[in-house]
């Protein structure tokens, strides 16, 4: 139980900072873009127009999140920005179940990944906002409803940004934790697969979709 | 008795973690609970889909379960973190953690069982809306848990911080205060997040073509429900992070200890009051969203006015902080 709250860290000095590379994130991280190329090659290599049962798969994912993106956004910035909620919920996805395979771990269960997912997020957002809505009308969505409001505003903006990667990396952290904790009371035997199953598949599919479906939320709030 | 520093820690995070978990644990269950008795109400009124109703019942209490888990994280760690030669001061911080987690999933638990429970109840209704309602259901009940996400950051703070620079006398009160200030505040928030999430699947229910204005409506009053919660951790990063001098007597602790605890407890009436207003507002959206614009200038000025209670607690504890 000694390795609770202990992470294996990489500090590179340069100049008088001190780089923290956390190196099982980083590993974890490439394993899942490996797996995703995998995934790719898989679903696209040898079209058909009867597809083949994992061409299927790709085209019913593609199909589903072009569709709630096209709910929220609109047609037009659906063609745009679809594929991103795509490949951000397949990565979060095989992020969040990497942690059933043995000596595995999930990388959003850093806060660094969820942090560094939710930034891009906010971004995004507010580089669509500033887009569609020209500067002086973003700039003037933050002094409503009255101008005093603006703290107010900002914090709230901020706090977007920290409720939903908390909100991912507090999910898995905990599944991991309690699957280790409560492996560790019962000897591994009988309750890891299920709590693997729960946890890790179960949740992770939940949380993916939520953190996708925030993005996209966030999104369409910095349009209207 | 053995009363060495060590041990009083010891104490201190054993005693956290029950109250973190014990508390944790009441919200999200009856959060549940709720989700759980609108499905069989839905079920019954409309049986032919009740396996659709039965799966988004539990993807509903999965993300309920968020609060309790976040709880359980924070148990946990403060059972089996190491805190050897921590200095006495840091069994405050251990106490302040396990209050703020644990309180701080209480209303969040009970309020995100809300729009699972409505969610299933409109499935029923408008089994062709279903899609849309898993969705806004998710987005609803994910967004009435940042009160919980902003306790969590509170106690991880708390739990992870070296405190070893402030003085034990005024500094024990203060991070016990900003514990109960998160952790209080986040208890009216999380249920108002709640009300308007469920009034928001409510009204997909009942029009599935207005999804577009009840989302956005949701999200803003929702946003605006959890002002008091961003007081409330304004407030507990002041008492975190504020040098405060060293000091004999107690009544600078107090005056700590109390402006957490009064913008806490201010918190908790406006969250629940301006998710009435919010939960309002998204339901005639639905209804009528050509005065979509109308109705969420009325809900901000009446959020607005609701919340000025919990305004008057924060300059109290502003003065209590900064004057006292």
């Amino acid at each position: 139980m000694g390795e609770l709250g202990r992470i294996h860290q990489l500090l590179v000095p340069v100049g008088g900072l001190r780089l923290a590379i956390n190196l099982e994130v980083v590993v974890m991280t490439w394993i899942v873009i490996l797996l995703l190329i995998l995934f790719g090659l898989a679903t696209s290599r040898r079209r058909s127009l009867v597809p083949r049962p994992i061409q299927v798969v790709g085209e019913i994912l593609l199909a589903q999140f072009y569709g709630l993106t096209e709910d929220a956004l609109g047609e037009d910035l659906a063609k745009k920005y679809a594929p991103m909620i795509t490949a951000l919920f397949i990565f979060l996805l095989f992020s969040n179940w990497l942690g059933i395979i043995p000596h595995l771990e999930e990388p959003t269960k850093d806060l660094n990944t969820t942090l560094s997912l939710g930034l891009m997020g906010f971004a995004v957002a507010h580089y669509v906002g500033i887009r569609s809505k020209g500067f002086k009308a973003y700039i003037s969505e933050y002094f409503q409803p009255i101008f005093f409001m603006l703290p107010l505003n900002l914090i709230g903006e901020v706090s977007k940004i920290v409720s939903i990667s908390f909100r991912l990396f507090g999910n898995i952290m905990g599944g991991s934790i309690i699957i280790m904790v409560v492996s560790y009371l019962c000897w591994n035997l009988l309750l890891p697969p299920f709590l693997n199953a729960f946890f890790g598949i179960f949740v992770g599919t939940v949380q993916a979709f939520v953190f996708t479906m925030l993005t996209v939320v966030y999104i369409a709030v910095q349009v209207k | 008795m053995d009363m060495s520093p060590e041990t009083i820690v010891a104490m201190a995070a054993y005693s956290g973690a029950g109250i973190c978990i014990g508390f944790g644990a009441i919200g999200a269950a009856v959060g549940e609970g709720y989700t759980a008795a609108e499905a069989n109400v839905a079920v019954s009124r409309n049986t032919e889909i009740s396996g659709d109703i039965f799966k988004n019942m539990l993807v509903g209490q999965a993300v309920a379960e968020s609060a309790s888990i976040f709880a359980l994280v924070v148990a946990i760690l403060l059972l089996f973190m190491d805190f050897h030669g921590a200095p006495l001061i840091k069994a405050a911080a251990l106490t302040g953690s396990g209050l703020c987690m644990g309180l701080g999933a209480l209303g969040s638990g009970i309020g995100s069982g809300i729009p699972g429970g409505q969610a299933c109840f409109g499935i029923a209704r408008q089994p062709a809306a279903m899609n849309r309602l898993t969705t806004n259901m998710l987005i609803g009940s994910a967004v009435c848990q940042t009160p919980a996400i902003f306790s969590m950051v509170v106690a991880l703070l708390l739990l992870f911080l070296d405190f070893s620079a402030m003085p034990f006398q005024p500094g024990w009160a203060a991070l016990i205060g900003a514990g109960l200030s998160t952790g209080l505040a986040s208890i009216g928030s999380g249920y108002g997040g709640g009300t308007v999430a469920g009034a928001s699947c409510e009204g997909v229910a009942r029009q599935p073509l207005s999804v577009g204005p009840v989302t956005t409506t949701m999200l803003v009053g929702q946003a605006v429900a959890q002002t008091p919660a961003i007081f409330g951790l304004l407030i507990s990063f002041i008492l975190i992070f504020r040098t405060v001098p060293a000091t004999e007597s107690l009544a600078p602790a107090m005056a700590l200890f109390s402006a957490g605890l009064c913008t806490g407890l201010g918190g908790i009436g406006p969250g629940v009051g301006n998710g009435e207003a919010g939960g309002g507002a998204v339901r005639w959206v639905a209804r009528n969203s050509a005065m979509a614009a109308d109705l969420m200038r009325v809900m901000l000025v009446g959020q607005a006015v609701s919340q000025s209670t919990a305004i008057y607690a924060m300059v109290i504890s502003l003065v209590l902080i900064f004057v006292m």
